[in-house]
């Protein structure tokens, strides 16, 4: 199959599209920048890649991960990463993304994403990881900032610290979820604007927003909500120090409908748009 | 031999299915009959997907520790006559 | 000085086997305790296996009922841990679990019907394959159908029970009369799982169109499978099934890359 070629993503809103959303999408095909899906629903093969493929003859599409476990102690998965190769290779994605966290420990598979001490050690440990995903891809890997509900006594860095040096060390790109960095302020008592200042720039590859819940005074990642205004806020800080990227909107429960999506990416697209007006 | 001449006679109709589309057609309404349910009818729900499709955000709502429920079904299998081993 | 693997393990632990958290998890923080934090994190592992097996047991949960599905799912998640990155694998062993399920010991159909929904779900995610090629099959003469081998798609799958679960399934689909009737003791049902495009179909096949679909999966020449039935069943209409298989999407060609 002949695909229209895009390496890299539009800089423009894009939606993350969920099977709630495929069957209007293919019928209706609106004006959408980009989408992304998560890698493994599509693993198998089968009706899901079908579907994908189909998309992907309309839309360029971006590819994240959730289930590679970048700092999981354990040896990569390597049934997992040539999955994603073979998947990389029919769907010709424009990025390939993945989360800076873990997920399995002693045997043990926990289907979510965690966080780990940023010290040295565990620097060294990712970058090696990325290296190998990076070269069995053939291409950049974007490393996503986490949503994070505990810390660890010990680190010897931030996370932004943490991400700035990965990419040196590495050559991946950064996906910035600016909720995420919300998400960490309020939990963790993080500083937005030394994270935000930490990034190198040039890395900065892509953003994501969505909206959280919270319980018991815990921010929890839920992408149940739409964005809310302390989160455009912020956004429109980032935009304004890092400058306009490829940004998505994600939305994986309570799934609105499409136009709700598009909206929300609208008003992204609108703040892209308008970059220079915000104050540094 | 009877059993050759099955196969001939079955293997035939599958190739005039393949040639002729009105025989083909005629079988697609007979196969109407066969309720088929998936993407293609179900919409909102993907087949098996939906639900169980990889995500990237947290659970939002609580999963209430259930030991405590009264472990009775309480669903459709209400509806189905001579559900349980026990009559009611 | 602890390695990751070794706070990689105890944070694994604390979720998963609701162990003490390990003193090198910040205690503290501005707006909730660590309690409430490791809470979200132990209900986001169980949550997403849930709506895992949710997703892959929609008629088993409208079956039992929401509630009755959570303590099931909650007892499965305890004994079977996730081993695998990728959800989907997550749920296999569902109707073996359920048949020593003692809450559910009266429903006697559940652990036929939650067999039949894995099929589906494994079904869906199948390979693809090429339709069989009616014109290569056309040049074969036909004295030698008998040493023919025909090739079943991957996502074919016979599921047998004793219970009329492909009606049950039906039932339960979107857009089914919620007023059904079911008689469980109908008598059996040889459930036939297939795909055609990205649709997931569940049909049934008589006893003998089932004997033979087995033979010919197990690797069987048509000839010899078709005499097996024969023997047995008299009355075997091959070519009624050989023309439902075909408009199945079931019947692939033998040469599929391998």
């Amino acid at each position: 199959m002949i695909l229209p070629a895009t390496d890299t993503l539009p800089c423009t809103a894009g939606i993350g599209l969920r099977a709630t959303h495929y069957r209007e999408v293919l019928e209706s095909l609106p004006r959408l920048g980009w989408v992304e899906v998560h890698n493994e629903n599509f693993f198998g093969g089968g009706a899901p890649l079908n579907t994908l493929l189909k998309v992907r003859e309309h839309y360029p599409v971006s590819l994240h991960g959730v289930g590679m476990g970048l700092a999981s102690s354990a040896p990569l998965d390597s049934a997992h990463l040539s999955a994603l190769q073979r998947l990389c290779a029919v769907v010709q994605p424009a990025a390939v993304s993945e989360h800076l966290c873990w997920n399995t420990a002693s045997g043990m598979v926990i289907n979510d994403l965690l966080p780990f001490p940023y010290t040295h050690q565990a620097l060294s440990h990712v970058a090696n990881r990325v290296d190998q995903v990076q070269e069995k891809l053939g291409r950049q890997l974007l490393v996503e900032n986490l949503s994070s509900y505990l810390s660890f006594a010990h680190s010897e860095m931030t996370e932004g610290e943490f991400l700035a040096e990965l990419t040196s060390r590495s050559g991946c790109g950064i996906l910035f979820d600016v909720e995420n960095l919300y998400v960490n302020v309020r939990n963790l008592g993080v500083d937005a604007m030394a994270f935000i200042k930490a990034m190198p720039a040039e890395a900065v590859k892509e953003y994501h927003l969505a909206g959280y819940s919270i319980r018991e005074g815990c921010l929890v990642d839920t992408h149940d909500h739409p964005v809310y205004p302390e989160v455009w806020q912020l956004y429109e800080q980032v935009l304004s120090h890092l400058g306009a990227r490829p940004t998505l909107i994600e939305w994986d429960a309570d799934i609105p409908e499409l136009t709700v999506l598009m909206g929300e990416a609208a008003k992204a697209q609108q703040r892209m748009e308008h970059i220079h007006g915000y104050a540094e | 031999m009877n059993n050759r001449h099955l196969l001939s006679a079955a293997i035939s109709s599958l190739l005039a299915l393949g040639l002729t589309t009105s025989t083909a057609s005629a079988a697609d309404k007979k196969m109407d009959m066969e309720k088929c349910f998936g993407v293609a009818k179900a919409g909102k729900n993907d087949c098996s997907s939906s639900k169980s499709a990889h995500s990237c955000a947290g659970q939002g709502t609580k999963n209430n520790d259930p030991a405590d429920f009264v472990a009775v079904p309480k669903g459709t299998c209400e509806k189905l006559a001579n559900g349980t081993l026990e009559s009611k | 000085m602890a390695t990751l693997n070794d706070e990689l393990a105890d944070f694994a632990r604390a979720i998963v086997l609701r162990t003490a958290l390990s003193p090198q998890i910040n205690l503290s923080y501005p707006n909730y305790s660590a309690e409430v934090a490791i809470e979200v994190y132990r209900n986001n592992y169980r949550g997403n296996l849930h709506d895992t097996l949710a997703g892959a047991y929609p008629v088993v949960e409208q079956l039992v009922g929401n509630d009755f599905f959570r303590l099931l799912t909650h007892k499965y998640i305890e004994q079977q841990l996730s081993a695998n990155a990728n959800l989907h694998h997550y749920g296999a062993e569902m109707a073996s679990f359920i048949a020593t399920f003692e809450p559910a010991r009266e429903l006697i159909y559940l652990s036929d019907v939650a067999a039949l929904e894995w099929a589906c779900h494994c079904a869906y995610f199948a390979e693809d394959a090429d339709s069989i090629d009616l014109a290569r099959l056309a040049q074969i003469p036909p004295e030698q159908y008998e040493n023919l081998h025909l090739y079943l798609h991957p996502a074919c799958q016979l599921i047998p029970s004793k219970y009329p679960i492909a009606d049950i399934w039906h039932a339960h689909q979107p857009g089914a009369d919620s007023e059904f009737h079911i008689d469980l003791h109908k008598g059996s049902c040889n459930a036939l799982v297939s795909r055609k495009e990205n649709v997931v179909c569940v049909s049934e096949l008589p006893v003998a169109a089932a004997e033979w679909l087995l033979s010919i999966q197990a690797g069987i020449a048509l000839g010899a499978a078709t005499d097996a039935v024969l023997e047995s069943h008299p009355d075997f209409d091959l070519q009624s099934l050989l023309i439902k298989l075909l408009h199945l999407g079931m019947l692939v060609d033998g040469d599929r890359g391998e």
